[in-house]
């Protein structure tokens, strides 16, 4: 009566301890019948009732096992704690990348029907200007005739000043055309978000003009700073230096476009373009806003992108001057989002589940060495009748114990690393902040840990677990075959190659890193505090601007241990500040056609470059007299100066610049040296300097040369900038040389990371070469008592077994050279001021490399050079 | 010296699974599979005894002497089908554990706490 499903139970009854064959009869015959009943209920009993039934076994069976098992493992600790701590970490290391590219790239959106969302990009593909942000003109027309979307929104994002319980601080503004919480469709947390008609009349964030009453949705997080108070919504808070009415908040995880946002407004570009300068409204030639579109239920990407292909194609009809040869381009919005770092995370991942597979495959060398240690026990044991059934349970127990210390040991360290993860991480790895402990990475992280416990104990400690009872008990005999030994010297040698790319890679940025840092940035960047200032625009207008930074510029110059101090738009290395990109030429010498060339335009103060001990090439800086009613002069860098005037001195040459109210004329008087702006990497670009009373800029960034440790100045400088007017918010106060710092984080982040897993990679091989030399040994243990026997010295048998650790590293080296060979193009576009070959790298990894491995075989090359030959060919 | 009656209140409490076995058995001997039935059928399917726990605890039971395996068996069974039934000493704990369970019923009722509750 027994029926087919019962026998695989039956099997795994004989595990059960401590039952006579009448009690396992009795069990087997219920078991079966329990099968049979559930079987008749569906698919759903049948499974159920089958994990029952082993859970039930499993807790019948290995109480006592599991006692043994964690006594044994108490008494003699080292395999299974360095077995559990070697798959811990790299279970950990796994997990801890699971839980980033899961945060990244796997978890949904969190907005309905998010796979219908795309951005859309303007493309010149004759030019090569691809995916540039669309311009407000083309984006009206497509809102108003374009019939493949539901909703098209577009957004600009402003640093603005927001007034707090305690002082002031920056934050991101999102300003939001007509149509944006359609597009990306969520429920506010509180409140609501904009009516339609609420968008018209409103101008952009910074914009002084006063209209309708300000509006603004809440970030979660931000209204969680201003106290989280359910009532702040239909109350105001005051940016830029007027109130705002809050109408809602929106949910935690609504970060559009990045968590940074900090609050959406409504905003009509008709009102920021018009006027005088724009007489034919909303401008199409400057492209920068961020556009996303929700398509039409029903209409797949290809078409919608066809339908705007064809709007684009009229568009440009009509305006040939701005948009010829433009089209636009629609780019899923979770491609979008990951698209920078997709890659990235995916080779991340996947280097670390090789390190992972390493991991297991050292691990399951060492058991077969633990193995091998006990097979005469096991011999011996099964010899005086212990059951194959016993000895199994046994090893059941034992990688039990082995797999729960792992998954400890593996949940604590990606606890530990995750956070470790975030702040290291460079900040434009997308959703990160999203990233913590969850029920599914701590999932992760037990199954993988079983999975490598499975792979790496159980299954090689089963192989042990039955040696050939004659030959095992017979002295000497190898209890493993040629093919067992040679496939983990391949191992081994695959380790050592994995470790010789990780090294090399790990010196290599770590050299890049190191020229990075000495890299000359064109200004002498120590002891200079920078802090930023962005006035009430009601308040200052015009000459009072002026006056302003004039008089907080000299407060700040009284005290102590300033040498000097000035003021500009746009601080290098800083983040903060609106950059200007304006077309300018040659006077007499517009260039015909569309393609102007450009210049990033700045306000400075004078006393600017000597603050920043920036030199002058030639000419004079700003001064005083450089005033409203003065003849208009500009500054300009060397890269302008080279390729506009030939890199001869434009002194006294008079350029055209089209900026803020229409092409002018403006007089050379200096040439200064160039900066690299955005970095040590950035290479420099043209730059325009307007003396700041000619263009009275509001908000600006004060930069104070010291004589002292700069952060000594922070508080008292502040509070001379606040003396002078104690309600203008001055914040973001920091020094240049951690700005630059700032700059070099994604490199940092790059080289420990790669540093870490080389590390790691080390450890593995090294353990690996200890493994299997140690195997080794314990097999020619007779042939090594021959040779000895026969006048072989032990410093030659130690020479015979450290030897063969050389073989293995040399060809693991050369393996790794391959490596190295095929990822070095990749690597020529990370680093900085050193060469994929550099020797110097290459060298050093072989010298560790080698020395490694030598300290690995150092244990079982004395332990060859110990035998006694008298006792190992006694048989 | 006569038997006098021990008293069993050392035994007690029971562990849930060895009452509900015991339980199963006091209306007459049952082989194990009709065990794991009743005790399933009597508490909704809220408790479920499984083959290798329950013939564990059998064994345990017969160690004890409070069960025994019986010989009496339906004639038409399965002769590899093992009775077991009720010992006289298996029965008293039985009793005294039920009448241990009834003083704290009886105790919980008369709580106010409870007694509110209840009226709720």
């Amino acid at each position: 009566m027994k029926t087919p499903g019962a026998r695989p139970y039956d099997r795994l009854l004989r595990l059960l301890p401590g039952r006579d064959p009448r009690e396992r009869q009795a069990i087997g015959d219920d078991a079966a019948r329990l099968l049979d009943g559930a079987r008749a209920r569906g698919r759903g009993a049948l499974v159920s009732t089958w994990l029952s039934l082993l859970w039930d076994l499993a807790i019948a069976g290995a109480g006592r096992d599991l006692a043994r098992a964690i006594r044994s493992m108490v008494r003699a600790p080292g395999f299974t704690l360095t077995v559990s701590l070697l798959l811990g970490l790299g279970v950990a290391a796994t997990t801890t990348l699971f839980a980033l590219v899961n945060a990244a790239l796997l978890a949904p959106l969190p907005y309905e029907a998010p796979e219908r969302l795309v951005m859309v990009w303007e493309s010149n593909v004759p030019r090569n200007r691809l995916r540039e942000g669309p311009s407000p003109g083309n984006l009206n027309d497509w809102v108003a005739s374009s019939d493949a979307f539901e909703a098209l929104t577009g957004w600009w994002t402003a640093q603005a000043t927001l007034r707090g319980l305690d002082g002031s601080t920056p934050v991101t503004g999102v300003q939001v055309t007509k149509g944006f919480f359609e597009v990306f469709r969520r429920a506010p947390l509180l409140g609501r978000t904009f009516a339609d008609d609420e968008y018209a009349g409103r101008p952009s964030i910074p914009s002084g003009r006063v209209g309708a009453e300000p509006i603004l949705v809440l970030s979660h997080r931000l209204w969680q700073s201003l106290g989280a108070d359910p009532a702040l919504v239909g109350g105001t808070v005051r940016v830029e230096g007027r109130d705002w009415r809050v109408l809602g908040v929106m949910p935690a995880d609504f970060a559009v476009p990045d968590a940074q946002a900090a609050f959406w407004t409504p905003w009509d570009m008709r009102e920021s373009y018009s006027g005088p300068r724009f007489p034919e409204g909303p401008p199409r030639e400057a492209r920068f806003l961020r556009v996303a579109g929700r398509v039409k239920p029903g209409l797949s990407r290809e078409a919608a992108t066809e339908r705007m292909e064809v709007l684009a194609a009229r568009v440009a009809a009509d305006h040939p001057r701005t948009n010829a040869e433009w089209s636009v381009e629609l780019v899923p919005l979770r491609e979008e989002l990951v698209r920078s770092s997709r890659t990235g995370l995916l080779l991340v991942f996947g280097a670390v589940s090789c390190l992972l597979l390493l991991v297991c495959a050292n691990v399951a060398s060492l058991s077969i060495v633990r193995g091998t240690a006990r097979a005469r026990e096991m011999a011996i044991r099964l010899a005086l009748g212990a059951g194959r059934p016993r000895v199994v349970r046994e090893r059941l127990a034992e990688a039990a114990v082995c797999a729960a210390l792992t998954a400890i040991v593996a949940i604590v360290f990606t606890a530990w690393s995750l956070g470790a993860a975030v702040a290291f991480a460079p900040a434009d790895i997308p959703r990160l902040d999203e990233v913590h402990m969850n029920a599914r990475v701590v999932a992760f992280a037990a199954a993988l840990a079983l999975l490598a416990t499975v792979m790496g104990v159980l299954l090689p400690g089963l192989r042990g677990s039955a040696p050939a009872i004659a030959p095992a008990l017979k002295d000497g005999a190898p209890a493993y075959g040629q093919h067992a030994s040679r496939m983990r010297r391949g191992l081994v040698i695959a380790e050592i190659a994995v470790t010789v790319v990780l090294l090399v890679g790990a010196g290599l940025l770590a050299r890049s890193f190191a020229s990075l840092q000495r890299v000359d940035p064109g200004f002498d960047a120590r002891n200079l505090l920078v802090m930023r200032i962005a006035p009430d625009v009601t308040r200052y207008r015009g000459a009072q601007v002026t006056d302003y930074y004039q008089r907080v510029l000299d407060s700040i110059r009284e005290l102590p241990g300033v040498a000097s101090s000035a003021a500009v738009t746009v601080l290098p290395m800083s983040t903060i500040g609106s950059d200007f990109y304006r077309p300018y030429w040659l006077q007499g010498a517009r260039p015909a056609g569309n393609t102007l060339p450009q210049a990033n335009v700045r306000m400075a103060t004078p006393g600017y470059f000597e603050t920043l001990g920036l030199p002058l090439v030639s000419g004079r800086e700003f001064s005083a007299g450089d005033t409203v009613e003065a003849p208009r002069v500009v500054i300009v860098n060397e890269s302008l100066a080279r390729s506009a005037w030939n890199g001869e001195d434009p002194v006294g040459r008079t350029l055209v610049l089209d900026y803020q109210g229409g092409p002018t004329e403006r007089l050379v008087v200096g040439v200064v040296r160039d900066a690299r702006y955005d970095g040590p990497r950035s290479a420099p670009s043209p730059e325009i300097f307007i003396p700041h009373a000619q263009n009275p800029y509001l908000v600006m960034n004060v930069v104070v040369r010291t004589t002292m440790d700069p952060d000594a100045l922070a508080r008292p400088a502040r509070a001379q900038a606040l003396k002078v007017d104690p309600d203008q918010p001055v914040h973001s106060v920091t020094t240049m040389e951690r700005l630059l710092d700032e700059t070099m984080q994604q490199d940092r982040f790059a080289m420990l990371f790669v540093a870490l897993f080389a590390v790691a990679g080390l450890v593995t091989a090294a353990t690996g070469v200890y493994a299997l030399l140690a195997f080794t040994v314990a097999q020619r243990r007779r042939e090594i008592a021959v040779r000895m026997a026969i006048g072989a010295s032990s410093r030659s048998v130690a020479r015979l077994i450290v030897g063969e650790s050389l073989v293995l590293a040399i060809a693991g080296c050369a393996v790794g050279a391959l490596g190295v060979a095929a990822v070095s193009g990749l690597a020529r576009s990370v680093l900085f001021g050193v060469a994929p070959q550099d020797p110097f790298t290459l060298g050093a990894t072989a010298a560790v490399l080698v020395a490694t491995v030598l300290v690995a075989s150092w244990l079982p090359a004395r332990r060859a050079a110990r035998v006694n030959p008298v006792s190992a060919l006694r048989v | 010296m006569p038997d006098r009656p021990r008293s069993v209140d050392h035994l007690l409490p029971l562990k849930p699974k060895v009452l509900h076995v015991l339980l199963a058995l006091a209306d007459g001997p049952r082989h194990g599979y009709s065990i794991m039935q009743e005790v399933a059928a009597r508490t909704d399917g809220q408790v479920r005894v499984w083959p290798a726990a329950l013939y564990g605890t059998l064994r345990e039971l017969e160690d004890m002497d409070w069960i025994v395996e019986s010989d009496t068996r339906p004639s038409d069974d399965d002769e590899r089908r093992r009775y077991f039934a009720l010992t006289p000493l298996g029965k008293r704990v039985l009793g005294a554990e039920v009448r241990r369970l009834e003083a704290i019923v009886a105790h919980a009722r008369t709580s106010r706490a409870l007694r509110g509750e209840g009226r709720a």
